[in-house]
């Protein structure tokens, strides 16, 4: 009993010994810093996890579940993670229901910017097509499913440049709770109210209806939900989704190697979400200055929506980390010292990240605004930065977005009009979809003229609007024929053919010096049952059959005949 | 083999604790404290088991209570799932759990018997080994890998094969796809994603380990003097395989179908990430739109609304009961056969 009683006492003595030393662990190396985790939203994921990747030579280790907005905003009002990321606040209502704010201490901190981008996926004649323009009706209407071919006529005043195919389009949602559906949903319903409340009477929602973050849909009616950002980028860019347009952030289009849809802003120019233009665009964002609001830094876009600058990209937005600004539900002074220290960071050298990533960089107000923010975590160690060191796009010496002020403009022939410029999007930047010699004219100029398609007859079928830059009409050797004429005046009026004296605006391939990207009309005979096909499979299926009972037959006899043999001998 | 065993019995016992088997043993009426210890501790356990049971099926029943008793018996008719609005039921998500557990029981039970039996009768002992473990490495992958191979890799292979199932089956109600035309090359492929058919096959390959390895297991047990029985009537392999091992595992057989029935009912993340949710009923396996309880909760677990968190505990606690049936079937089956039995 005795020796029981003496190893018990020395037991105990080591683990007290073991939990001091423990406990100095931490205070004796001020970089070791206490795990965290976070959840939220997709839409940003892309710039959080290069963050987190980035911040693990520091020590520190930051979890982060991709779960959607919804998702993210209940687990840090449940209090199982340590923050939570959502692009729109508490509090919204959706579909007449109140989502109530958390009981726990909570501050709004904007991460980064970035535009909800339409990634699609579609081919012309088996090429895929980079340069697609869309204007925010026709959006709002292919999304609830009242353009669902991409040959309707809405589709092809966007896109002069372009003979769409009798392809049906599948529009890919988010079947998850999801910021960036919010943020979708709350362009629509403000811009083009009518067509979603529409849609809203269709699924039998309540109308009017405002944002909602789960993409209600009608069963049947050929849409795709998915889950996550990853999910609809990742279905949409399959090879059998061909003629499927998503919503997402600008990054995964960039990552996936996809083209974007330009969207027509209020001055009339289709844009593409890039860094600069969707700087431009939140110049106009209305942030909730208020420092006792519960709302603070969060944000109002009406005024995005329609500015009138050539350069805004309208579904331009930011992001949100959802802070804890208590000690409570498991958040304790070291996570505070690790939240506050990745903060610190993502805010100031992260945002260099930014536009590479496929985001925009956060303008100094907000920068400031959040290192305020951080502030009010507990444990927070406070840093002064100097802001010149942090090396944000958007910094500049007299206060102005840099980013905004320098942001190129777009060419010309992005002007909505009778003009497409052939120069791709998004992650396909680099491959130009060839548009019509019609409407490939203007100061952009095109490739488009690179073969004329081998039917032309007569020599007409040189650079008619195929001027390599500056309109000037003179290369492109057609597949018959000489090169004369070479149509100097096509590269501004693009139009008649030398020779023939016709029009070469839409002919589709027959010398109009553009590439064949007509996918008309396909009319196949329908085949009837007892076709070759049918045959094909019944004869395969005997041939399989035969495989496998011909063997055992054939062995059997075999074996049977020589036993006989042997028997009769 | 023979000869060695009657060699090891000629040899002199050695001494142990067995060793008076000549001897009468001596039973004990009443059991010493070390038994009724080893009593109460197996029992508590199994109550304990029993208890947490019950605890989760009656905290699912009191979170549930709130929207039950709004739905009322609509609960079980209604397709939509719109708790805000009041029209919510589970009769399009029990369906769509019902069907892709079919689908992929259909597919994994033959494919885990015909690994079973190979590994139990067929492989070389070396391989046997290997083929246990390779299988078993099958069960640990974690499911969000199988749900990105079916939703990333797997759904473009399936979509030719369900494009003929429909073209040449499309008269078979399950098989028809609405609004599929397969002789327009402009038609899209889409219609035969996200279905029924994919979600299950990716299922199909999350079970087929727990089947396989419960067959595999049973297989082995065939009682060995039987076995030698059919040789030495004249029986070739696959004739003892047919006439003394698969009677005796038929049991086992259906037992681990009704457990990899359960798994497949309860799977969450691989048909989350697969399936595109619709709230209707939705027969057409091949079709794209379906449903499953478990991804609907995971689906809505961000919902803001406290009744709808109760109408999905609601639809947790319909899932928690089938799978309880399904499971006690399965043991009762389990338990009624003679798998496991030594021959009489």
């Amino acid at each position: 009993m005795r020796r029981i009683r003496a190893a018990a006492a020395a037991l105990g003595l080591l683990i007290c010994s073991l939990l001091v030393l423990g406990q100095q662990g931490p205070s004796a190396s001020a970089a070791t810093y206490a795990r965290i985790s976070g959840a939220g939203s997709t839409w940003s994921q892309n710039a959080i996890d290069q963050w987190r990747r980035n911040v693990t030579q520091y020590g520190m280790t930051i979890d982060y579940a991709g779960t959607g907005s919804s998702d993210g905003r209940q687990q840090f009002r449940n209090g199982t993670v340590d923050f939570g990321v959502s692009e729109i606040p508490y509090g919204m209502t959706e579909f007449g229901v109140r989502e109530p704010p958390p009981t726990r201490g909570y501050a709004y901190m904007p991460i980064v910017a970035g535009g909800t981008a339409f990634m699609y996926n579609l081919q012309i004649g088996g090429k895929r097509v980079t340069n697609l323009r869309l204007n925010g009706d026709t959006v709002s209407r292919i999304f609830t499913g009242k353009i669902t071919n991409w040959s309707d006529k809405a589709i092809a005043a966007d896109n002069p440049g372009l003979t769409l195919p009798n392809r049906k389009i599948i529009p890919v949602v988010r079947s998850d709770g999801s910021g960036t559906t919010a943020q979708f949903s709350l362009w629509m319903s403000k811009e083009h109210g009518s067509v979603w409340n529409d849609y809203c009477r269709r699924v039998g929602k309540p109308v009017p209806c405002g944002l909602t973050s789960y993409f209600p849909v009608v069963p049947g009616s050929g849409f795709i939900s998915q889950s996550g950002s990853l999910g609809v980028s990742g279905y949409t860019r399959q090879n059998y989704a061909n003629g499927a347009i998503t919503y997402v952030e600008y990054s995964y289009a960039v990552t996936t190697g996809f083209p974007v849809a330009k969207i027509e802003n209020s001055d009339g120019y289709y844009t593409e979400p890039t860094a600069s233009n969707v700087a431009v665009a939140l110049t106009q964002a209305q942030i909730n200055q208020n420092k006792s609001s519960s709302q603070y830094l969060t944000q109002i876009l009406d005024n995005v929506y329609h500015y009138k600058d050539p350069r805004t990209y309208p579904l331009s937005s930011y992001s949100y980390m959802i802070l804890p600004t208590k000690v409570e539900k498991g958040f304790t002074t070291d996570k505070g010292n690790t939240l506050g220290a990745f903060g610190y960071y993502f805010l100031c050298e992260g945002q260099r990240q930014a536009e590479p990533l496929g985001f925009s960089p956060l303008p100094i107000n907000l920068v400031q605004a959040g290192f305020d923010q951080l502030k009010r975590i507990p444990g927070v160690q406070v840093q002064s930065i100097n802001l010149k060191g942090c090396d944000n796009p958007t910094f500049s010496t007299n206060g102005t977005n840099t980013l905004a002020k320098n942001a190129p403009f777009p060419k010309s022939c992005d002007k909505a009009g009778p003009t497409q410029c052939s120069d791709g999007t998004g992650g396909a930047s680099h491959v130009k979809t060839p548009v019509k010699s019609s409407a490939g004219g203007g100061t952009g100029g095109s490739s488009a003229g690179t073969a004329g398609s081998g039917s032309g007859t007569t020599a007409g079928s040189s650079g008619t609007g195929s001027g390599t830059t500056a309109g000037s009409g003179s290369t492109s050797g057609a597949g018959s024929g000489t090169t004369t004429a070479g149509a100097t005046s096509a590269g501004t009026s693009g139009g008649v053919d030398p020779d023939t004296g016709l029009s070469t605006g839409d002919a589709g391939g027959s010398g109009d010096g553009g590439q064949d990207i007509a996918a008309s009309t396909v009319s196949v005979g329908s085949e009837s049952f007892w076709g070759l096909r049918t045959w094909l499979m019944g004869l395969s299926a005997l041939l399989l059959l035969a495989v496998v009972v011909a063997p055992p037959t054939i062995a059997r006899r075999l074996t049977t005949r020589t036993g006989k043999r042997h028997g009769s001998a | 083999m023979i000869v060695r065993s009657v060699s090891i019995r000629t040899q002199p016992r050695p001494a142990g604790p067995d060793h008076g088997a000549d001897r009468r043993r001596r039973l004990y009426s009443d059991s010493a404290l070390p038994d009724r210890l080893f009593h109460a501790v197996a029992r508590s356990g199994g109550g304990l088991v029993l208890a947490v049971m019950l605890l989760v099926g009656g905290f699912l029943l009191y979170r549930a209570w709130q929207a039950l008793r709004k739905a009322g018996l609509g609960f079980l008719t209604t397709a939509q799932w719109d708790p805000d609005a009041g029209h919510f039921g589970i009769a399009a998500v029990l369906t769509g759990t019902v069907l892709i557990a079919t689908v992929a029981v259909v597919i994994s039970v033959p494919l885990a018997i015909g690994t079973a039996l190979y590994i139990a009768e067929y492989a070389p002992v070396r391989l046997r080994r290997t083929l246990v473990s390779v299988v078993d490495l099958m069960a640990a992958v974690p499911s969000v890998v199988y749900g990105l191979w079916g939703l990333f890799f797997l759904q473009g292979k399936v979509i030719g094969l369900a494009r003929w199932l429909s073209t040449y089956g499309g008269w078979f109600p399950l098989f028809t796809v609405d609004g599929a035309d397969p002789h327009d090359p402009l038609a899209t492929a889409t219609v035969y994603t996200a279905s029924t058919f994919v979600a299950g096959i990716v299922v199909a390959m999350m079970v087929t380990p727990i089947i396989c390895s419960i067959i595999r297991e049973v297989f082995s047990q065939a009682p060995v003097g039987e076995r030698e029985g059919a040789y030495a009537l004249g029986a070739t392999r696959w004739g003892m395989i047919r006439s003394v091992v698969l009677p005796f595992a038929t049991g086992g057989m259906i037992g681990g179908t009704m457990l990899g029935l359960g798994r497949a009912l309860g799977e969450t993340i691989g048909v989350y990430l697969v399936i595109s949710p619709v709230f209707a009923i939705q027969p057409h396996i091949l079709q794209t739109g379906t449903s499953s309880v478990s991804s609907l909760i995971a689906l809505r677990y961000g919902e803001a609304s406290p009744f709808g968190m109760s109408a999905l505990m609601a639809a947790g606690l319909a899932l928690f009961l089938m799978t309880l049936v399904v499971n006690f079937a399965a043991s009762s089956i389990v338990a009624r056969s003679r798998s496991g039995a030594t021959a009489e």
